[in-house]
């Protein structure tokens, strides 16, 4: 093999923190990683937020904060860039390597026209020559455009007049703008819809194999690298712990963390994956229930051609959806299907326009005191348990707080430790007065989950319930919410965009597209054989990892 | 209000990148919109100008009389007719606007003479002032505080912000004492008061210019000097709020020179919340004239106010209090206008 | 299943240990600010002189028809900063001035940050008509010039400390409602909020148990801020004629000066003392409220 394109050797990152009480304190970001990538190689890096992948990409071009301190050698094309001078660093950035970032929206500046950033690395690095006419730099980002399958027009266009996947599109345009032999994308598709998603990393594996670019792609997401990536490495707290070919890492994972983060991707249709979220807990899964195609009598919750509209564009358009007793439905759709507008109009937080909610047969009512009555029956999990605590409240506040709006009568101490055990935070009362900062990620989902178990509902709506967690949690949350419909019979919804969710945990599932069910079913049959085209483009979207037989 | 919180703000945003894609309010909607509302304002002027004068409690008619120690009832009598007070309040009001839409602002106590003209005779002073002084205080402000922001923590950063706090807690009249004192009294380089020399100069148009940029430098720096300190500390803080922002690191990642960083991607972006404060606070520059003009003896209309107050001229003092009040709602919404064309993200918005 | 309940541990004891932690940590980052602590430091000199000055220098010393000194005297002997145009001692003013410049200082802006604070987090966490309302009256107000509508309101009424304090603080509360109304929207789209209505939490249960804390340090902020604007316009105010003349204040003093031509006449140690003064104790109250500000700001403490 000839000199790597990119090596890292020895490489370590320390941050120095600030941290509120002045004292200073050094944070290993990256330890000793040593790595390399050939020319035109696509490499995977894996690994959890705060495991240090990003900070390793950023190095790669030395955009790390001034606090940071790089250890180690990176070589780029055979030069080192630590020891660079800023000169020779900027002729390298973007010339030699650029890179896509996360999170486009905000990657863009808000105030330029997307042709002229395209143009802005074309004029500096002087690909097309010293000083390139103004036609000359137009044609260029005109071809780029159509490389990324936009229309030239949109070069005129502000970042906020294009869509996510749009967005994306401008910056792997950009990142092509000087031929560089590396592209670094990092977390280039995770806010994007599965559907754009799959769109997105389809077209720049493409142009990246088309020109021979080396392409270090880095994500949370194992399916989404092994579909891409040659090669995957794993990261787990600052430190390499497993890399070799993609195939290999995600069928026969080595280290403890890869297994987690590999199950936490289930495949759908996979029997082995069925009502079986990855756990480690003792307590372990209960039977899978028996599932019956036909629906109950008496559902618990019922709405009636449910419409939500706001200003012209209907959120719900007319929806239908039940959910008996004891059952878990899993509303599917992509952002902006409308299903978070159906929950919130589901737990009265949005007035319909019209239709109406039933639960257990009873129209629920509109008035702030009957809805007052019914909030006590169906509880709310939210997506991002850190911003759905207040910060100020102790973990023994956030679960009696509901307690005290309803004046639930008897000990609230007794209420709240029992709510805290039911979330299986245990010794109840080691978790009273912390606060929710001090708490992980997982803990802190629990406490919003004990806050709903302290009303003792019969329903929860939880919206996308582990989209924000770390893949290792994610299967201890759902294991969780099949426990506890187990052991108190307690109903629930929960909306995802997630098909190995639904395929993990739900008994029914419901598919909706632009305010519509488009397919309602039990899970297995709607997953496996759908008959509508629109889940079938859903699944189609998976990474092919998590489909079996393809 | 609906008995169910109404938090539509989540679920609504959505869609609100499907809207924005859209192509966002037309021009004429949003120009509408924004005339409509600094119409609103200025009726509001209005009213607000009607009843501090005729419905407050310590009503002219009172003040007079206190001032003079007393009153016949007679005097009292052509007081309240010559004020129109011995009518109902909403025909007083309804003349009232009648005579301000035509107009008419009534008659100063003290000059005797029609308050509009009194008015129009100051105005362009007053904008000259302050005009100056506006210019030189963007101008600094927005210069020094994008660099000490840009350098934040910095000896420069120290300094500019430290002179800045302690010019911004400086009473404007005072600083204009002291210049008074040091440059006018003291050194004698600037004339004590005016706008002109007395009696003219002689040389021509070029000359009086002079004189007049003479008599102009001591107040016109003093209040710059005051809201300069003010417009730097936004501009410093809208830089700060930026500087983490994701698209400064891809300006940075294209291997783009810090100071183009800077100036092409980070300042534009810092600019417009700023320009926004400077507009939405053009009330306190109209205040600091008031104190300047006086302490300068600048015949503007803060002058006029400050000599209604000694009277008290309470036609002098409403007609000023509309007139200002009409000049930063105008100000306002120019540069509402302005802005569509500028900030591409208020085009859609 | 709480088998090791003890009473230290009731949630009671424990949110106080809490805030009494919490309140340690902010007087911790606040002592680690240098110019706050010195304007800190500043404040409790001026207060304590304030408080304390009809105790050791008699208020006769203040009456034109007692006076001892020469006219316009400079400093020297027993006039350490000179005499004003009456032969009044102009230290002995310039101490006597800090009680009024406090008074009407801090009760113009609590009443001020009061108002602000209550329109806007009304006028954020409220929709329909009203808060549109709200949030209009509260533009217009924003953008009139404050002083001017001041001096109006100050000629209109009856003279008198009373009138200033009012006239200041219902002028200078819509910047206050701006930003307690930003902070209020910030807070409100925090999904915690949502959590809260989804448990049944009613519009009073969002804006005393959520909304409020998360406003509260803030408005302590902005009232240390707004202390130092109302003290530069009573000043403003008195010097244009305004204050109460039975008493002593800075801007009265500096209007004499002006009036009296002691400035024609050069008399820097008239003009000087009151000018610092209001210099010292706003700069004070701004370093105080910039430093409480960086360490209470929820915008940096919630990440």
């Amino acid at each position: 093999m000839s000199q790597p394109l990119l090596e890292f050797r020895d490489v370590s990152v320390h941050y120095r923190a600030r941290a509120a009480d002045t004292t200073a304190e050094e944070i290993h970001a990256v330890r000793g990683v040593s790595l390399s990538l050939a020319a035109g190689e696509k490499l995977g890096l894996a690994g959890e937020s705060g495991c240090g992948k990003s900070t390793l990409a950023m190095s790669v071009l030395r955009l790390l904060p001034k606090s940071a301190r790089l250890e180690g050698e990176i070589l780029l094309d055979g030069e080192d860039i630590s020891t660079m001078s800023w000169g020779r660093l900027r002729a390298v950035r973007w010339a030699a390597g650029s890179v896509v970032f996360q999170g486009a929206m905000n990657a863009l500046n808000p105030v330029h026209r997307i042709g002229d950033q395209i143009a802005e690395p074309i004029r500096l690095h002087g690909s097309l020559g010293s000083s390139p006419s103004t036609s000359a730099v137009d044609r260029r980002v005109a071809e780029l455009l159509e490389q990324v399958e936009l229309p030239v027009e949109r070069a005129r266009a502000y970042p906020h007049e294009l869509s996510g996947g749009q967005k994306q599109r401008v910056m792997i345009a950009m990142a092509l703008a000087c031929e560089p032999k590396l592209i670094i994308a990092d977390e280039p598709t995770t806010a994007l819809d599965v559907v754009v998603q799959a769109q997105v990393l389809d077209l720049m594996t493409r142009l990246v194999e088309e020109r021979g670019i080396g392409l270090v792609m880095i994500s949370h997401d194992l399916a989404v690298l092994a579909s891409t990536c040659e090669r995957l490495a794993v990261m787990y707290q600052g430190e390499l712990v497993e890399q070799g070919e993609s195939a290999a890492v995600i069928a026969r994972p080595e280290h403890a963390h890869t297994k987690a983060l590999a199950a936490a991707f289930p495949t759908v249709g996979d029997p082995v994956y069925r009502y079986a979220p990855a756990t480690s807990s003792p307590l372990g899964l209960p039977e899978a229930p028996s599932t019956s195609d036909d629906e109950p009598a008496e559902p618990l919750l019922r709405t009636e051609d449910l419409r939500v509209t706001f200003g012209g564009t209907h959120a719900v358009a007319g929806v239908d959806l039940s959910v008996a007793p004891g059952e878990i439905v899993a509303l599917v759709g992509q952002s902006g299907s409308g299903k978070t507008t159906l929950a919130r109009a589901v737990l009265g937080l949005q007035r319909p326009t019209s239709g109406s909610v039933y639960f257990e047969g009873e129209r629920v009512p509109r008035s702030a005191s009957g809805l007052k009555a019914y909030r006590r029956q169906v509880q709310l999990v939210l997506q991002d348990p850190t911003s759905a605590l207040n910060p100020r409240h102790s973990v023994y506040e956030a679960v009696a707080e509901g307690l005290r709006i309803h004046k639930v009568p008897g000990d609230e101490r007794e209420h709240v430790a029992a709510a805290l055990e039911a979330a299986e935070l245990r010794p109840a009362d080691r978790y009273m007065s912390v606060l929710p900062h001090e708490l992980s990620g997982g803990q802190r989902q629990r406490v919003v989950i004990a806050g709903a178990l302290a009303l003792e509902p019969r329903l929860l709506v939880a919206d996308e319930p582990v989209a924000s967690l770390d893949a290792s949690v994610r299967g201890e949350i759902l294991a969780l919410l099949l426990r506890l419909r187990a052991r108190l019979g307690l109903a629930a919804l929960v909306i995802t965009h997630d098909l190995g969710l639904a395929w993990n945990i739900a008994d029914r599932v419901a598919v909706m597209f632009r305010g519509e069910l488009v397919e309602v079913g039990a899970v297995d049959s709607v997953l496996r054989s759908p008959s509508h085209s629109y889940t079938q483009s859903l699944l189609d979207a998976l990474p092919s990892a998590s489909v079996l037989g393809r | 209000m609906a008995d169910i919180p109404a938090t539509t703000e989540p679920a609504a945003e959505a869609f609100g990148g499907r809207r924005a894609r859209g192509g966002g309010q037309s021009t004429v909607r949003y120009l509408a919109t924004k005339l409509g509302g600094g119409a609103i304002s200025l009726a509001l002027v209005a009213v607000l100008g009607f009843f501090l004068f005729r419905a407050m409690p310590g009503n002219p008619v009172r003040s007079v009389i206190e001032g003079r120690g007393s009153a016949s009832y007679e005097e009292i009598k052509r007081i309240k007719a010559e004020w129109k007070m011995d009518e109902p309040l909403w025909t007083q009001f309804v003349d009232y606007m009648g005579d301000l839409l035509r107009g008419d602002l009534g008659t100063s106590i003290k000059y005797r003479a029609p308050v509009a003209e009194l008015i129009g005779e100051r105005f362009w002073w007053t904008i000259l002032l302050t005009g100056t002084a506006l210019l030189l205080a963007v101008a600094l402000g927005l210069l020094l505080g994008s660099r000490a922001a840009w350098r934040h923590g910095s000896r420069f950063d120290r300094w500019s912000t430290g002179t800045a706090l302690v010019l911004w807690s400086v009473p404007t009249f005072w600083l204009g004492l002291i210049m008074l004192v040091v440059f006018s009294v003291g050194l004698d380089l600037f004339p004590t008061a005016g706008m002109t020399t007395p009696g003219g100069v002689s040389g021509g148009w070029f000359a009086e210019l002079l004189d007049v940029l003479h008599h102009l430098a001591l107040p016109a720096i003093t209040m710059t000097a005051v809201i300069y300190a003010q417009y730097l500390m936004v501009m410093r803080s809208s830089l700060l709020e930026e500087m983490n922002a994701d698209y400064l690191t891809t300006a940075r990642a294209k291997g783009l020179r810090d100071n183009l960083v800077r100036r092409r991607h980070a300042v534009p972006n810092a600019l417009l919340p700023t320009i926004t404060i400077i507009f939405l606070h053009m009330g306190l520059v109209v205040s600091g004239a008031v104190t300047v003009e006086k302490v300068f003896s600048w015949q503007g209309l803060g002058l006029l106010t400050y000599e209604a107050i000694g009277v008290p001229d309470y036609p002098l003092l409403q007609g000023t209090l509309i007139v200002l009040a009409a000049a930063v709602i105008v100000m306002n919404l120019l540069a509402d206008v302005i802005y569509r064309f500028v900030d591409p993200r208020v085009r859609s918005a | 299943m709480t088998t090791n309940q003890s009473p230290r541990n009731s949630p009671r004891a424990v949110a106080w240990t809490r805030r009494r932690a919490a309140l340690g940590k902010v007087w911790r980052e606040f002592a680690a600010n240098k110019s706050g602590l010195f304007g800190l430091a500043a404040l409790v000199v001026i207060v304590l002189v304030a408080v304390t000055v009809p105790l050791w220098l008699d208020r006769e010393v203040l009456s034109v028809t007692r006076a001892t000194g020469e006219i316009l005297a400079p400093p020297a002997g027993d006039f350490w900063l000179g005499t004003d145009h009456a032969g009044r001692s102009v230290l002995a003013l310039t101490l006597w001035g800090a009680r009024i410049s406090l008074l009407v200082g801090i009760s113009a802006a609590i009443l001020s940050v009061a108002i602000g604070t209550i329109v806007g987090m009304l006028s954020a966490h409220f929709r329909g008509w009203t808060a549109a309302v709200l949030m209009r009256v509260t533009d217009f107000f924003l953008v009139l010039p404050a002083l001017v509508l001041a001096i109006v309101l100050s000629t209109m009424l009856e003279r008198g400390v009373g009138t200033i304090i009012l006239a200041i603080g219902v002028t200078s509360w819509p910047s206050t409602a701006r930003l307690v109304r930003a902070q209020t929207l910030t807070i409100e789209t925090r999904p915690y909020i949502e959590r809260a209505h989804a448990l049944g939490g009613g519009h009073m249960h969002v804006l005393s148990k959520h909304v409020l804390p998360a406003v509260l340090p803030l408005v302590l902020a902005n009232t240390t801020l707004a202390v130092g604007s109302a003290i530069i316009s009573e000043s403003t105010l008195a010097f244009l004629g305004l204050g109460d003349a039975s008493t002593v204040s800075w801007g009265g003093m500096l209007k004499s000066a002006l009036d009296t031509g002691a400035v024609t006449a050069g008399a820097w140690w008239y003009l000087l003392p009151p000018g610092f003064a209001i210099v010292l104790i706003v700069l004070a109250f701004t370093l105080c409220g910039r430093a409480l500000e960086t360490v209470l700001n929820p915008n940096l403490r919630e990440r």
